[in-house]
This record gives structure tokens, sequence and C-alpha cells, in this order.
């Protein structure tokens, strides 16, 4: 035993311009749970992805008990005994337990009778109470995350690789599964999990892996380590602001623009996505929220805009009930909002840049002369943004396409900038761009707020908000964990905040 | 913007020419000489008046069912429903035309007719719209069985109502003249309907790139998650389209029985709806386009008429030749794509590298 189960070694992953995994090494030994720890794009599913055959490294070797192995295809990995189950199920929702596990893997006539009665035993066996007659759509989603795994198990896995297995489940699913996991690793199999979750890894993990941007940042035993430094690892030391242009005047003087008052969002499943949210950001103040992505941070944005109904609470501009007012009531009365997602929800990529510049004033007369679209005026407007913000881009005719994920940013921002008269939204406003437009798209922050415009800045990037926000507030599972000014926090306490721990007890 | 028409222009007469070729080589199975027969086709068409019309005649109810497929593309819908869109109007306008004729001046009379017309395949397209925005309805399905109910209409009024007063066959009687669309060009079929869509053509145009509404119409058929966030109402959307797309077929109902028959009767142009999706294709979905598409489409429909009246070529060959330009029209639209994500990339690093 002292070849290790599985061995990656010098994997590097290229994806266009972006390096997913650059020299990564680690590897497992039977019977260990492995914890790969990391921000979401980290690359912790890029190089799982890669063990499994979905992807191919385009360097570096993989061997199972020291001999080399090359992996082409899930079915390769799967001969060897391992077994991804990935973030999102994939079942047919329409077929039964038994019609899923054993799909891809009979042949001929089906004897169902024996193939249900050996499910059931596997089920039975590791305390899984599942029918394997039931319909995979009428489970709930933390038996359908046990299907995935009895179909593993039914594959007599040896490696299973879970990504956030516990990201859908209720706590108490998560530690029936923490049960599971210490139950099958017991007879000498190994499980991988791919999480974010810092408590979770104390809680079942022998060793940690800790990833940062494609590189790994750290191999512990957990016997030998914290949450805070896993923390550190994880969000890292090497925090850059940027230059930080301090406000006129003192912010906590001025009134208060948003105010956000005990907002919650509950949908049918009664899972709670904010919860009781409230704060409020003054005028010519950046308000920054901090959190793991996935905590709550686009439903604020979507509350804030019109977009999403919340169960209770009210939300005041300048003292103004806007909780039940309309996206496009909201876009008039001055909001801007420069989604996460710019593909989905920012911009109209088969449309010329003039055409997206007026994507929010399609009601207005702004764009008109005699009741027509003045496309002159337009190109002329586009052509002075391309010039003001630098896009990188042929002209206002351009389609936006065809520009790099920075330059259509910086088309969103100059857009919402005009849009927001007197807040605006950016939601993670620099992810997946360059130096040189994170820069800017800073910069344009800062000149925002000195004409006194409110800025609401969610970011996961924690440089970003220590260097641009005046206050900030830490969001866990849809609930604010505290408000803060910059000053009173540290890399160190605002990591513990994002993985839900409050000052002074555990949640 | 120029590039691009260059590119249309370009592709568009490759894809015409290889079918024309293709179509020639099946001349040859039949032993006929395919340069003497395409010579015999132009010269026909060129030089006799009445046949050079008749291509305009048959290009006018093209252009509209194409401008309404067209049109609901922009939103990205698929209506595939022109066809029965076209024999709804169709029977509007001859019960109205029938009803109103000798009634009052015949000018005022066409007017009330047209937009009868309008108005009444506007309502039954807003069906299928409707149905997708309350109901999640699939606007393919439910546009193109739309078109079997209309057909089942117009052949139930066909023979009770609307027959004719010696209830022989299954049609109306004849208009008064009075009620006929006028025609422009002495001794020849064509009619101001042919004028009426090219002006519609333009307005549809305009509509789209000029006006706000159209914006909306295309934000929504490109990107309807950031049109919500836009604060843009999809489903509306999806219901004004379909009302104009359907109001813009039923106009070829107007314009084939006012201008063309002169009565209405079973089984009337039974093509047109899906000729008007290939012309929408082959012109790019542009409304000026669509002029130029189905006046091609018009010159080779008569075109097939005369070669089936030379000896010993059947004239399915005409649908032949149809279906080649068609295919070769569609390649085109991917070369054409693949020509301008080249040509926006190049630009873009020349922009990159100054």
């Amino acid at each position: 035993m002292n070849k290790p189960f599985f061995e990656l070694k010098n994997i590097t992953k290229y994806f266009s311009k972006v390096i997913a995994n650059n020299n990564v090494s680690f590897s497992i030994n039977k019977g260990e749970v492995l914890a790969l720890l990391g921000e979401n794009g980290a690359g912790k599913s890029t190089i799982m992805k890669i063990l499994y055959g979905l992807y191919e490294a385009d360097s570096g070797d993989i061997f199972m008990e020291g001999v080399k192995q090359k992996i082409n295809s899930p079915k390769d990995a799967m001969s060897l005994g391992i077994t991804m189950i990935q973030q999102h199920f994939s079942l047919v929702p329409a077929h039964t337990v038994t019609e899923n596990i054993i799909l891809g893997n009979v042949k001929g006539r089906i004897d169902w009778k024996a193939y249900e009665n050996e499910i059931g035993e596997l089920a039975n066996k590791y305390g899984f109470e599942i029918d394997p007659k039931a319909l995979v759509k009428d489970l709930p989603v933390g038996l359908q995350q046990k299907v995935e795994i009895l179909k593993a198990l039914h594959l007599k896995t040896k490696l299973l690789i879970m990504d956030e297995p516990t990201a859908v489940l209720t706590p108490q699913e998560a530690e029936n599964l923490m049960e599971f996991v210490r139950e099958f690793t017991s007879s000498g199999n190994s499980v991988i999990f791919i999480t974010h979750k810092l408590k979770e890894v104390m809680e079942v993990a022998d060793r940690i892996i800790v990833m940062r941007s494609g590189e790994i940042h750290g191999d512990l035993k957990c016997a030998d380590t914290d949450e805070i430094e896993l923390s550190r690892l994880m969000i890292g030391r090497d925090i850059n602001p940027p230059a930080r242009i301090e406000a006129d005047s003192e912010a906590d003087s001025s009134e208060i623009r948003l105010q956000i008052d005990g907002i919650s969002v509950v949908e049918n499943d009664n899972i709670s996505r904010l919860n009781n949210v409230s704060f409020n950001i003054r005028r010519g103040e950046i308000f920054g929220i901090a959190g793991v992505s996935g905590n709550g941070q686009q439903d604020i944005c979507e509350v804030i805009i019109g977009a999403l109904t919340p169960s209770s609470g009210k939300i005041l501009l300048d003292g103004e009930d806007i909780t039940n007012s309309s996206i496009r009531e909201i876009i008039e009365k001055g909001i801007g909002y420069v989604p996460a997602d710019r593909h989905r929800d920012g911009m109209i990529m088969d449309m010329t840049l003039a055409e997206n510049m007026m994507l929010k004033d399609s009601f207005g007369e702004k764009w008109l002369k005699n009741k027509f679209i003045d496309n002159n005026k337009l190109k002329n407007y586009t052509n002075s943004i391309i010039k003001e913000y630098e896009v990188k881009a042929p002209g206002a005719e351009a389609n936006a396409k065809g520009l790099s994920g920075g330059n259509q940013q910086k088309v969103i921002v100059a857009r919402e900038v005009n849009n927001g008269s007197k807040l605006i939204i950016f939601n993670q406003p620099t992810r997946g761009l360059d130096l040189g437009a994170i820069n800017h798209v800073h910069k344009t922050i800062f000149k925002e707020r000195a004409k006194g415009k409110s800025i609401l800045l969610i970011s996961t990037e924690l440089s970003e908000i220590f260097g641009l926000s005046d206050r900030i507030a830490v969001i866990y599972k849809g609930m604010i964990q505290g408000i803060y000014n910059r000053s009173e926090l540290t890399t160190e306490k605002i990591g513990l905040l994002m993985a839900g721990y409050t000052d002074d007890k555990e949640v | 913007m120029n590039e691009k028409l260059r590119d249309l222009i370009i592709t568009d007469f490759l894809a015409i020419v290889l079918g024309l070729t293709v179509s020639a080589l099946i001349l040859l199975f039949l032993d006929k000489n395919p340069v003497e027969s395409f010579g015999i086709l132009f010269s026909s068409i060129i030089s006799d008046k009445y046949t050079f019309a008749e291509i305009f005649v048959k290009a006018t109810p093209l252009i509209f069912t194409a401008l309404a497929f067209a049109f609901a593309f922009k939103a990205n819908l698929f209506n595939i429903g022109a066809q029965g869109q076209f024999y709804i109007g169709s029977l509007i306008a001859v019960s109205s035309s029938l009803f109103l004729q000798g009634k009052m001046p015949s000018g005022i009379a066409l007017v009330i007719v047209f937009l009868l017309t309008v108005i009444g395949g506007g309502i039954w397209g807003s069906f299928i719209g409707f149905a997708k925005a309350k109901f999640k309805a699939n606007e393919f399905l439910v546009s193109m069985m739309s078109t079997y109910v209309a057909l089942a209409i117009m052949n139930y009024l066909l023979r009770t109502v609307l027959i004719e007063t010696k209830a022989e066959y299954p049609q109306t009687n004849p208009l008064d003249t009075s009620m006929w669309l006028p025609t422009f060009i002495p001794g020849t079929r064509l009619h101001i309907g042919f004028l009426i869509a090219v002006i519609v053509a333009i307005a549809v145009w305009i509509l789209l790139y000029k006006t706000t509404l159209g914006y909306r119409i295309r934000v929504v058929g490109r990107n309807s998650e950031a049109a919500r966030l836009a604060g843009i109402s999809s489903k509306r959307l999806y219901i004004i389209a379909f009302l104009i797309s359907g109001s813009l077929a039923a106009m070829a109902g107007f314009t084939e029985v006012n201008g063309v028959q002169h009565m209405l009767l079973q089984g009337f142009n039974p093509d047109i709806g899906s000729a008007g999706i290939g012309i929408a294709i082959l012109a790019n979905a542009n409304p000026i386009g669509i002029i130029f598409a189905s006046i091609l489409f018009g010159a080779l429909k008569v075109g097939g008429t005369i070669m089936g009246q030379m000896s010993g070529i059947p004239s399915s060959i005409i649908e032949l030749m149809q279906g080649f330009v068609m295919v070769f029209v569609i390649l085109s639209y991917f070369v054409r794509s693949q020509l301008e994500i080249r040509r926006e990339k190049r630009k873009l690093r020349k922009v990159v590298e100054e």
C-alpha cells in the first residue's frame, strides 16, 4: 500500500485564453476522503472532469496504483472504478430509479425483478429509503442524489467524486450524506469532495487540497489545520487593492438613498433564498456585499430591480416604497444594474453596440426623433462611449458578440452608469476581465460615487470588496452575517463570516 | 453593413446559379438540351409583356406570406401558419366584397375590405400568440395546425353560405368588376396589389428598424432574458408579433381574391405559405430583400408554366428547380454567417493591434 490509489501529475489545462489548471499534482489513497477546497472558478471541477474523462488535459499524466492510465471518456473512468456525481444530476426524470441506475449497463432482455431486488438490497445496505420502482421526478432532490450514489455503487465504484454535493441538501440530508461517506470509505473506497464550504471539509475530510486560480495552494491533513488557515489559503494573501479614492464628503452625514427592510424570499418548497435581509445605502456611498457566490447575491439584485417579488419586507428608494414596482418603473426611477451574467442578462449579442445602448430606454423618448429611432444620435453617442471607456471595438455598428468580455462589460457599465442616476448595482463587475478592464471599471465606480450616486457592489473578490467599499456586509445562505466599516474587517475575519461563522458563535 | 449586403447578394446569386445548374443537369437526363430549354424560357419571358407582368402577379402574395414569416421570425417565433391566415384573409375579402359591392363607391369599398381583411387576419394570428404567451404552447405546432382549421372553415363556408348561386361547385359568385383591384399596365393582369405589397414591405422594414416597438420585438427575439431585465414583457410582444404577422399573410388573401381570381374557390393557392418561408430565408428575413426574392420565385413559377408547355418536359421540373434553389439558398445562409464571423474577428484584431 505504498503506491497511492490514484495520482495526478503535472496536469495543465487551457480554456481558450484562460488557464484552468496549472501544473496540478496530487494523489488520493485507498479509504481516504479528500476534499478539494477552493472558491468558484478555482479549477476544482476542471481537474475532476479531467480525471473523469470529460475534459482532456493539455499536459500531464494520471496513474492508478502506479500504472499510467489514459482516460478519454467517462466510460474509461468507470472501467477503472471512478464515478463522478455532477452538481446537476444526470438522471432521466421520467424513468424509474431502477431504469436510471442500470442505464447504459444492460444489454438484451432485462430481468426487471432481479434488478429491482438487487437495487433494493443495495439501498437497504446503506440505509437509503428508496423504492426502486419510484419515478425519479417524484423524488425530492436529496433522494435523487441518493439515486446517483446508488448508480455509482451499482457500478462497484472505488473512487466516488462528488461536485458540491451538499449545495442542494438540507442540513439533515447533508448529515446523512456524511455518514454514508464514512461508511463507504471504511471498506477501502475513496471519496473526493469538491466544495467551498469549510465546515463540511473539517467534518468529513481526511486530507484537504486547497486550490486557487488553477493552482494548488495547500495539501494538508485535516488534523493539522483549522478553518482560519484554510480560509487564508483559499482566499489568498496577495490582495492587490485598487487605488482607493476617498469620498469628498463624509458618507455617514448624508441621507439614506436605498433602504432594504427585512426582505425575505421563500420558494415554494420553503427553502428561503433570502432571509430577513436589511441594510441601507447612503448617498455617495459604496456598499459592498461579500460572500461566496450562490448565497443569495443574485436574489438581492433581482429583488431591488423588480425582477423578483419578495415574500416579505420593504424596499425604499429616497423614502418612496418601490417594493412592488415593475422592472420598467425601477429603471425609470434611476437604478442601473450591471448583471453578473452579461451574456444572458445584460446584452443582446447579435445586435450592434448602438442597439445595445438603448436596451433599457426602449419605452422612453430619449432616442426618438419624430417618433422614430434616431440612429445617428444613437451612433454618435455610442462612438463617444467607445472613446470615453476605451472600448476596443471597430465602432458603434459592430456586433456585441465580436467583442472580448472586458469590452462588452465596459459597454454595459457605460449604459448602466447612464441609466442609474441614483443607484447603480454592480454584480460581479470584474469577473473574467483582464487587469486593464478591471481598473477601468473600478475607476468608473469611484467616479460615479463622487457624483453623489449610491453604489451597491456585490463581489466574491475580496480584494475588490476591500478596495472599493465604504461599508461591507457579508452574506451567507441568504442571511446578512453582519455589516462592518471597512477598517473593522480583516481577511481572516471575513473568510470566517463567508463560511458561515459569526463573530461569537457558530450558526 | 455594406459588406453584409455584398455577401448576401453574392451568396444568393451563387445559390440561384447553382440551383439552376443542377436543374439543367436534370434536363440532360430527359435528353433535352438545357441551354436551349433555358433559352426558350428566358426569351419567352422577356419577349412577352403579359408573361413578364405575370412574374409580378405571382410575386405579390409571396411577398405577403414571406413578410408574415419574417416578421414573427424577428421575435424568434415560427409562424408556419401563413397559409391558414391567407385563407382567413381570402374568406373575409370575398365575403365583405360580395356584401359591399354596389352599395358604395368602389374605392371606399375596397379600402373597407382591405381593413377588414387585415383586422381579421390579425385576430386569427393573435390567437396563436396568445396561446404561446398564456399557455406556453409551441407556436410552431399551433400555427401549423391552425392552417387546417382555417382550411376546414373555408371548405365549410364554400359549401354552405358562400356557395355560388348555381350551387354547382364549392366556389363563390364572381365579384362585380367594381370590386376588382385596378390593373396599372394595360394588357396584363398586373394589379395595384403588387404596389401595396412593396409599400407594406417597406413599412415593415420601418416598423422593425425605426420604431421602438420593432426594436423590442427584435430584442425579445434575440435574448428574452435580457429583455425581461430591461422591463420588456415578451408575452405581450408575442401576441403583437403574431397579430401583425397574421394580418400580413391575410393581405395576400385580399390581393389574390380582389386582384387575380375575383372569386374564391376550393384549393386556392395551396402552396404560398410554404413558399413564403423559403423566400423569407432566401432574403435573410429582410423585408426589402423579400421583395426581390419573391420576384425571383414569381419568375420560377411563370417559367415552370412555360417549360411545362414545351414538349417532353414535365411541368414538375419547376418544383425541382425551386427545390434546388431553396437548398442552395439555405446553405448560403451558413456560408454567410461563416464569412461574417471571420470578418468580425479580422476587424477586431485590427482594432486590438492598433
